[in-house]
């Protein structure tokens, strides 16, 4: 299973290779180290909703409702920026948003626990909920203005280069909170029970109970997980474009679900790694910053993108089939 | 069996996406009618249908709904999908045309899409009213606050006075099918062809103009795409914000100029530290009135004429279906905090 993995995710770093080969041949100023920077700033966000859908695809379940989520937790550190600004720093705001959105995700795993109702139909429910009810409360302002801190912050850079062009670029602040994240996640999945256990759920959850592990606490682990990253999710995005809007977030579930699906991850359960899911979250970004780089008109960008995940995920869903039948066939001989 | 498993799983999910696609707009109602009217001398309902709902333009737009409603003494009301959906939005258009309003003013996602529900409007004797969908079918007016042709050309004339008039420009719409901003780049584009022969555009027009991280995304894309590039034009109140931020983001704030439609308040910031230079609009609110005051006014047996006088907004001029007034406004600097939106 392993070794199948490990495959998986050279198949998806290949893609990646050529697809960049490709935007290269075409423009080259893709190749260069102030669009590899502006890239990682721009999979920051996705790429940290990216590692909360990872835990709960791997434990078996899905969530819709991390959208919702983080529109709750980033319409609320919103609000206290307005009123408090200056006297909030940004691990106060961290803090609120993540706890905003470990609760949101905890009442998300009660329910799945409790009624035994499929996480897909729980979280569209309570996405539905959450999203209506700030609706109602916000009457959907925009938010912004906020303190200049919060500006600033979002513009720290670990250090800076210049362009040929005197374009100043570097490693961001939010890229690296996101790649503080994957080594979080990396450790978690790899080297703690935890972890493991929650593969062990999403490979049978009946077996992995009779093996006595506790499915409440993995569920409420995994869902406040994915709601501590929604959260997370809602301040970068806040810090990246200065404005809340209750309406920016909600709808763009699929990409974050198609990135973590393109990095091997199964909605069956029980598969999936964090390596994986950074290279989804790569690849579907790099599409998008390829196209425009090479000069395709703007309305085939969906097209292109919807072609190249449907081959990908495909293709491996067509290895996974002959290895299990080859299985199959070792197993009656 | 795992298989098995896993093809369960995938068809479910497809299930219910589809059933979350078509549940959305249900599920974020906003605005619902006003209560029940007194009983009293019934007045008219008029309902206006917006492209989405809860974003700050509309919201604006509704203050002069209300203000309409009560000054002019009607049952007027704002409604719209919770994204700008034409699918979505034909459907409240044909559950209000259901419900027996007297009169719908529609904003327009897809002309197209909302013909054969202005057709049913019609036999059912309600009025119908558009607003920034110039070459609407179906309509019995459409309600404009400014000469578009002029509002297209304008755009490019702001353009011109901050890039100057030789150089690369690329425009943001809100989307390829929302009508108003795609006639303005067709008319700017038009127009640039024969005043400023030596503006290039450097791609097809790109669709971000409603989304602010996709916007700023698209701009740093395109600095690199194109490293000429002096302009950007955009339509959509979050394209041009997006786009000042990339450019504050990578310090070029002084080679590329960005102008576009965008809301005061919220570009102001932007325009003072000169990471936009400047912005063209009219007044939302002003919208939301005249389609209301206009439904009242036909409702109430009166024909339109070429040249009558709006109250508060001027004089009308009168070209088919197309009742136009002449309220472009320039944002800059100075003025975007006082406008009040």
């Amino acid at each position: 299973m392993k070794t199948l993995l490990r495959r998986h995710e050279a198949y998806v770093l290949l893609i990646i290779i050529v697809v960049s080969i490709i935007i290269t041949a075409v423009n080259p100023s893709f190749f260069s180290l102030e669009n590899l920077f502006d890239l990682l700033k721009s999979m920051s966000l996705m790429g940290v909703f990216a590692i909360g859908m990872l835990f709960v695809l791997i434990s078996g379940g899905i969530d819709l409702s991390f959208t919702a989520i983080a529109t709750v937790s980033g319409y609320a550190v919103a609000l206290a920026l307005l009123r408090y600004g200056d006297s909030l720093n940004i691990f106060v705001i961290f803090l609120l948003a993540g706890a905003i959105g470990i609760l949101l995700g905890a009442f998300n795993a009660a329910i799945i626990y409790f009624f035994r109702i499929p996480s897909i139909i729980t979280t569209i429910a309570t996405s539905n909920v959450f999203y209506g009810i700030l609706t109602v409360l916000s009457e959907g302002k925009w938010l912004y203005g906020f303190p200049t801190w919060f500006g600033d912050f979002a513009n720290i850079r670990l250090f800076t280069l210049y362009s040929p062009a005197g374009n100043p670029y570097g490693l961001s602040i939010v890229t690296v909170i996101w790649l503080a994240l994957v080594l979080l996640a990396w450790f978690i999945l790899r080297y703690t029970v935890l972890g493991r256990s929650i593969y062990a759920m999403g490979g049978s959850p009946s077996s992995a109970e009779r093996a006595g592990f506790n499915l409440l606490r993995l569920n409420l682990f995994v869902y406040a997980f994915i709601g501590l990253m929604a959260g997370f999710g809602s301040v970068i995005q806040a810090l990246l474009v200065q404005t809340v809007a209750p309406n920016s977030l909600v709808g763009k579930e699929m990409d974050v679900i198609a990135a973590v699906v393109l990095g091997g991850a199964s909605l069956a359960g029980g598969t999936g790694s964090i390596m994986g899911t950074v290279l989804g979250v790569a690849l579907i970004t790099l599409l998008g910053n390829g196209l425009t780089l090479m000069h395709v008109p703007s309305q085939w960008y969906d097209v292109v993108i919807g072609l190249v995940i449907l081959v990908s995920v495909g293709v491996s869903a067509y290895r996974m089939r002959k290895n299990i039948q080859r299985r199959v066939i070792t197993e009656t001989a | 069996m795992k298989r098995k498993q896993v093809l369960v799983r995938i068809f479910s999910l497809l299930v219910m996406l589809s059933m979350l696609a078509a549940c959305t707009p249900a599920a974020a109602p906003t605005a619902a009618p006003a209560a029940e009217q007194p009983a009293a001398a019934e007045p008219f309902e008029i309902a206006v249908v917006v492209k989405i709902t809860g974003i700050p333009w509309f919201n604006v737009v509704e203050t002069g709904v209300d203000r309409a409603a009560k000054e002019l003494g009607v049952n007027a009301y704002q409604t719209g999908p919770a994204q700008a959906d034409p699918a979505q939005q034909v459907k409240i258009v044909e559950d209000l045309i259901a419900k027996g309003v007297d009169a719908i003013a529609v904003v327009p996602n897809d002309a197209k899409a909302l013909e054969p529900a202005f057709q049913k409007a019609k036999e059912k004797g309600i009025i119908v009213i558009t607003h920034e969908s110039p070459d609407q079918v179906g309509t019995d007016y459409d309600f404009e606050l400014i000469d578009n042709v002029k509002f297209g050309q304008h755009a490019w004339d702001q353009l011109v006075k901050h890039m100057g008039d030789t150089g690369e420009y690329a425009i943001f719409v809100g989307g390829l099918t929302v009508p108003l901003h795609n006639f303005w780049a067709d008319t700017g584009i038009e127009y640039a062809k024969t005043k400023y022969p030596n503006l290039k555009l450097v791609t097809e027009r790109i669709p971000c103009g409603e989304d602010q991280e996709l916007a700023r995304q698209k701009t740093l894309e395109l600095i690199k795409a194109y490293p000429d590039l002096k302009g950007i034009v955009g339509f959509g109140s979050l394209g041009p914000i997006g786009a000042a931020q990339a450019l504050k983001e990578k310090g070029l704030t002084d080679k590329i100029a960005v102008v576009g439609t965008v809301i005061p308040s919220q570009a102001a910031p932007y325009l003072k530290e000169g990471s936009m230079k400047e912005g063209l609009l009219w007044n939302p609110a002003d919208a939301g009135y005249g389609m209301v005051w206009l439904a009242k006014y036909l409702l109430e047996g009166n024909k339109i004429t070429d040249g009558m006088e709006i109250p508060g907004m001027g004089k009308a001029t009168l070209d088919g279906t197309l009742v136009k007034l002449d309220l472009i406004m320039d944002i800059n600097a100075e003025n975007a905090e006082s406008l009040g939106f």
